[in-house]
């Protein structure tokens, strides 16, 4: 690659066009591994985020994707050069983005966030830490990460080079990113901006013991509180199913009140972002049936009905809508191409399972249990991503 | 809506502070219930929250309109025809303005009460003025941004307005000079933004260039804080200090008002803070928005007797701001004293949106 002066290179310097390998190559599995001790050893801070990336890519996890995603059988090699385009508000994401393109089998070319995030400089130092290793040289050929504010020049040349683009973003971001030509060959992976819902059995959970409230409770603040409810996946619509909506509602608010008044530091604005929200909501009068403010970091607003083309509002800092829904087949009311995470809590999995065969609902890409909507997985978005981002060679 | 004319005409901080309490508080309670009359979004926040129309209501009972909403929504309780100007917020890009839409009974008041607090802090005469800026060539009768508002808003007491700046943003020497030989012996204003005047009266001007010792008696009013260079924020005694070294200013007033609520402006007074006048008032609130003690710092929330047009008489807005309670102060009258320490900071999210 040509040097652009407007290029920082925080890792290598030559990830190659042709250095593609098979998926799940064990290079790839010890390299990971020993990204994931030097991670944790740098990581002096504890910052929870690293230690989850940790945990993501030591050896015994690979192993489990591998199992569940790699076909022995087959015979696949990654498609080539990826160029990653990785939003620049989650300081991890852009490892993640990486780690799949390795698993399939690529090259990479990483751009990260230009805002100077701790995790980044942690994990560019482990990468760099590890590929000091001499057997890590042919990996060294496939990893650079950069650092570039935003260039069309430099876009569009790593875009004319790559076989395939993860495109992490905005719909501006995306389709902006896409006005940039590729080889005709190039595959575009679009992670656009998404939202998410939950779905509660009311009569389930007033059935929990206090224990297990408040798991459940935890699980549903990990999912939420722990990103700010920023992430695609947290959910902002909840939907309560059973005969004992109401006081299943009052009880999971209350138990949730107390844990965000107990663990929850949000930057100030978050007030006045929750506030206007609800003022705009009030001014559009549209919908709401009731509304309480529990404090400055849980808003809950109460919807009437649920119907056709319902409009779902991604929301931040603890404010969430709620509805009764009484015939789970309106949930095809909320669904579009925008919804992404359908986070559940007492139904059965195969209850699940069945119900999402036989409903083709537009939208919702996962389906996960209360406390798992943001573990990245090899499936992310509805795409299968070793088997998109390598190509299979077809034997007979 | 016709108490203002009782007090329009007194000096701006005539009432002691029993009576103004009892003034303000009645006539807010009278516009809350005006304004949920006459628009229907403000009538519907109002019955969004249960909100219990009555006119004795203290003022932290008023609610507010968070002021971002100004751009999200044209709130007007007047009829479209009637509009007789409209104020803009001065955003980057034109959906992210606020609109503000006056009548003309609204924008005369206004003026009005203005030249009144105006007239108590620099006094009657109409002075020569230098205006920190350029001149703008595409000026609307109808149609103002806030920094063009403010600038015409202070030229209408000036006897005569010279612009520091070419089009090119470049300083005049020899128009300023020129002003400067008329003027120099006798009282006269400066005026700009602050960000104005730091970039190009501290930063930018060479004093070699400028007839010495001619800045003596100028009266240098600045406001609207340091927006796009809020790192290169000075206090106010550095600010102070630093023009009267280079240029030997002495007089500086800072003003501090937003455009929702144009008219009942804020000066600066001699001790260093914020006082209410006659037509405004001001509470603090902490992040649960409870009401904070003086000494304490929080969201600011202001008042203004002057929005008939519009219900911007209760607004929450993003600034911080701290009350004074210094009994040694005895500057214009009795009004709150308050202190504003800067514009909240936009938040790092974590999670994936806002990219």
């Amino acid at each position: 690659m040509k040097d652009y002066k407007e290029i920082n290179y925080l890792v290598g310097k030559k990830a190659k066009l042709d250095a593609f390998i098979s998926p799940f190559n064990n290079k790839i599995v010890t390299f990971l591994d020993d990204l994931s001790k030097s991670i944790n050893s740098f990581n002096k801070k504890k910052l929870p985020d690293l230690k989850a990336l940790s945990f993501f890519c030591r050896k015994n996890n690979i192993l489990i994707l591998k199992n569940k995603h790699f076909d022995p059988n087959a015979i696949r090699f990654g498609l080539g050069l990826l160029f990653h385009i990785t939003p620049s508000n989650i300081p991890t994401n852009f490892a993640y983005s990486l780690i799949f393109g390795l698993i399939a089998g690529n090259s990479n070319i990483v751009k990260v966030p230009s805002k100077k995030f701790d995790e980044i400089e942690i994990i560019c130092k482990s990468l760099n830490n590890v590929l000091k290793k001499r057997k890590y040289k042919q990996i060294k050929n496939m990893i650079t990460i950069i650092r570039y504010t935003d260039n069309d020049q430099v876009t569009k040349k790593l875009s004319s080079l790559c076989d395939g683009r993860l495109i992490w973003g905005g719909d501006n971001t995306i389709n902006n990113i896409k006005k940039f030509d590729t080889k005709a060959k190039n595959i575009d992976i679009p992670f656009s901006d998404r939202y998410s819902i939950s779905l509660i059995n009311s009569e389930k959970f007033l059935r929990l013991s206090e224990y297990k409230v408040l798991n459940l409770i935890r699980s549903f603040y990990n999912d939420t509180y722990a990103v700010d409810q920023n992430a695609c996946s947290s959910p902002h619509l909840i939907l309560w199913k059973g005969k004992l909506n109401l006081k299943a509602k009052k009880k999971f608010w209350l138990y949730l009140n107390n844990l965000v008044k107990k663990k929850y530091n949000p930057p100030l604005i978050s007030s006045v972002d929750n506030y206007s929200r609800l003022v705009k909501d009030m001014i559009k009068n549209q919908n709401i049936y009731s509304y309480k403010r529990f404090n400055k970091s849980l808003y809950v607003v109460t919807l009437k009905k649920l119907y056709p083309n319902f409009f779902l509002k991604k929301t931040k800092w603890g404010f969430f809508y709620e509805c009764n829904i009484q015939n789970l087949k309106n949930i095809n009311y909320v669904t579009n191409r925008s919804l992404q995470t359908f986070t559940y809590f007492g139904f059965s999995k195969k209850f699940i399972k069945y119900f999402f065969k036989v409903n083709n609902f537009n939208g919702i890409d996962r389906v996960v249990p209360f406390g798992q909507a943001l573990n990245i997985s090899l499936i992310w978005d509805g795409y299968d991503l070793t088997r998109m981002l390598s190509r299979e060679i077809e034997i007979r | 809506m016709h108490f203002l004319k009782s007090i329009i005409n007194q000096n701006a901080y005539s009432l002691n502070a029993i009576n103004k309490n009892k003034f303000f508080k009645k006539n807010i309670n009278i516009l809350t219930s005006f304004h949920y009359n006459k628009s229907n979004l403000y009538k519907n926040y109002l019955n969004g929250i249960n909100y219990n129309i009555k006119n004795n209501n203290n003022l932290e009972e008023i609610p507010f309109l968070p002021v971002r909403l100004f751009k999200e929504f044209d709130f007007l309780s007047i009829k479209k025809k009637d509009v007789f100007k409209t104020l803009f917020s001065s955003g980057t890009t034109s959906k992210n303005l606020s609109k503000i839409y006056l009548d003309k009974k609204n924008a005369l008041n206004q003026m009005r009460v203005f030249q009144k607090i105006f007239n108590k802090v620099i006094g009657k005469n109409r002075l020569p003025m230098l205006v920190i800026d350029k001149k703008n060539n595409k000026l609307n009768r109808n149609n103002f941004n806030a920094s063009a508002a403010a600038i015409s808003g202070f030229s209408i007491f000036a006897s005569e307005v010279v612009y520091l700046l070419d089009q090119n943003d470049n300083i005049n020497y020899k128009l300023l000079n020129n002003f400067l030989k008329k003027n120099y012996k006798k009282k006269f204003l400066i005026f700009g933004f602050t960000s104005n005047i730091y970039l190009n009266l501290i930063k930018k001007i060479n004093t070699k260039k400028v007839i010495i010792n001619s800045l003596s008696n100028a009266y240098l009013i600045h406001g609207g804080g340091w927006k796009k260079i809020e790192e290169k924020k000075l206090n106010r005694d550095q600010f102070s200090s630093i023009l009267n070294k280079k240029l030997g200013i002495k007089n500086i007033i800072n003003y501090y008002g937003l455009v929702e609520q144009i008219g009942s402006i804020f000066f600066e007074c001699k001790c260093g803070y914020f006082i209410a006048s006659n037509f405004s008032d001001i509470i603090i609130r902490d992040e649960n928005f409870n009401i904070c003690k003086a000494g304490q710092r929080g969201f600011v929330q202001l008042f203004s007797l002057l929005p008939t047009s519009y219900p911007g008489h209760s607004i929450l807005t993003e600034d911080i701001g701290e009350i004074i309670n210094d009994q040694n102060c005895n500057c214009y009258g009795t009004g709150t004293r308050f202190l504003i320490h800067g514009r909240l900071k936009n938040a790092e999210l974590r999670g994936c949106s806002n990219i």
